[in-house]
């Protein structure tokens, strides 16, 4: 099924790498977030006559997307963690012409014998559950206190300024829901509006965000260590907040509300953020980027939702998110607008 | 019609999840299915109460503009609430149901935006109605977490 891609990815990788006998096994599709089409391969070739082998991946733009995003953005955010504290992998080739096979992609290295957690198990880590989490937790503060400056994203993305980093996010994801919405969405609009009236705090940085970080989307070994934070593909600069409180979104792990993401304490997590970021995460501040997580869910479950009616991309996981994940954020945001209406 | 639609997807999900997406090759192929399957259930259950809710979302929201519509203060708007507020779902076809919650959903949005830039007391016990009527339309649409 996958013969014409493969004899694709060999020529253009024979001539991208420069190893004219280079030869690809094994590809296969994988499940690695819904904005992107994932494969898995093993390239063979020879380095000074001698045999080499290594497992590859392929990160290819669908023909549409559950979140529109840049590749190149992806791309430079796993180049500029690689080898720090940061585990990812190390990408390989970046090729933004459709040309070569069809649609953008990239390669990257495959980080393998490692899993990723389902948001739909109830107890997604086990034994490991405490250990993964001092980890994960550590790693997102590790993300906030890098120089955004070094990471070469400025390049790529808009650099806001500190009084107004929520505002581009907040108009982002209220263009997404006036984009895509299929019926009136009064929850949502609810909220975009109370964020809008009531800003958060200045923004102590501007720090790389994830954009998407979350159970799920990194991958761990047997031994309970986090080998790789993937899916970086709604990276962007902005206040780290914002990947604090999505990571700490309920509907990561909705069997236990006081371990986000299925992890530990939510004071403890708090705690081990703001020491590896050296920021304090405000309460108020928190607070703010905790209601506009659930509202940025929701603005991208009713954009799948869309994808899916339209035809653009009838992956079920587009199904799935439009009527499981977005019934979810709704009940949150309704519970947190009517907590805010008491307070 | 006997087995219930709901009755034969429940099966048909059980069925994938444990006996068929295992089977198959390739780990794409086999969370594709189980998300089908899971999927397969709540379309059971969406079919068992997709009436009952928008007809009750829609009784609420109607009953909600009753309540609410003397306080607002655009008289156009205050009229179309009062209309809305008199209107009853003459057919549980669910197209019908949908049609008639589009136009609720528009008028709930519109009166909700309008009392929370009113000042005053009235205007924040419509507030709190009206999040209040959101608070009971997420809670009828939630679907309980999916343990696979």
């Amino acid at each position: 099924m996958n013969g014409a891609l493969d004899e694709r990815l060999r020529a253009y990788l024979r001539r991208r790498l420069g190893r004219p006998d280079l030869e690809i096994s094994g590809l296969a599709r994988i499940h690695g977030g819904a904005s992107r089409e994932t494969y898995r391969f093993r390239a063979h070739y020879s380095v000074g006559g001698r045999k080499a082998e290594r497992g590859l991946i392929l990160r290819r733009d669908p023909e549409a997307s559950l979140i529109e995003t840049e590749r190149a953005i992806e791309f430079c955010a796993y180049r500029a963690f690689h080898g720090t504290g940061v585990p990812v992998p190390e990408v390989i080739a970046l090729e933004e012409d459709a040309g070569p096979l069809g649609r953008p992609f990239f390669v990257m290295e495959e980080i393998a014998d490692c899993q990723t957690a389902s948001v739909l198990s109830g107890d997604p880590y086990g034994a490991h559950r405490d250990a993964i989490g001092r980890q994960f937790w550590t790693i997102l503060g590790r993300i906030a206190a890098t120089d955004a400056a070094k990471t070469g994203m400025a390049a790529l993305v808009d650099l806001p300024p500190v009084e107004t980093a929520w505002r581009r996010e907040l108009a982002h994801w209220m263009g997404v829901v006036d984009e895509d919405e299929q019926e009136p969405q009064p929850i949502a609009r609810a909220a975009a509006r109370w964020l809008e009236r009531n800003p958060p705090p200045v923004a102590r940085r501007i720090s790389v965000v994830h954009g998407d970080y979350r159970t799920g989307n990194f991958l761990f070994d047997d031994t309970g260590r986090i080998r790789a934070i993937l899916d970086w593909e709604m990276a962007h600069l902005g206040d780290p907040l914002e990947d604090l409180a999505w990571a700490l979104d309920p509907a990561w792990a909705p069997q236990d509300p006081n371990r986000p993401g299925g992890m530990i304490a939510r004071d403890e997590a708090i705690a081990l953020w703001e020491e590896a970021s050296g920021l304090a995460a405000d309460p108020a501040a928190l607070s703010w980027w905790e209601i506009f997580a659930s509202f940025k869910g929701a603005a991208i479950w009713i954009s799948a939702a869309r994808e899916f009616a339209d035809g653009r991309n009838r992956d079920p996981v587009n199904a799935f998110s439009g009527w499981y994940l977005l019934a979810f954020h709704n009940k949150v945001l309704a519970d947190r607008l009517v907590a805010r209406a008491a307070a | 019609m006997r087995p219930e639609v709901d009755a034969i997807l429940s099966s048909l999900a059980q069925r994938q999840l444990v006996e068929l997406a295992p089977q198959l090759g390739g780990a794409y192929a086999q969370g594709t299915a189980t998300l089908m399957a899971l999927l397969m259930r709540l379309a059971a259950e969406e079919f068992e109460n997709a009436a009952a809710i928008r007809a009750a979302e829609n009784a609420d929201f109607r009953a909600l503009f009753l309540e609410i519509a003397p306080g607002v203060a655009g008289p156009r708007l205050r009229a179309k609430l009062k209309a809305a507020a008199g209107d009853k779902d003459t057919s549980l076809k669910i197209s019908a149901l949908n049609a008639a919650n589009e136009h609720l959903r528009r008028l709930l949005i519109a009166a909700h935006a309008h009392v929370e830039t009113r000042p005053g007391a009235p205007a924040r016990e419509a507030e709190r109605a009206i999040l209040a009527a959101l608070k009971r339309s997420a809670d009828r649409r939630f679907v309980a977490p999916l343990a696979v």
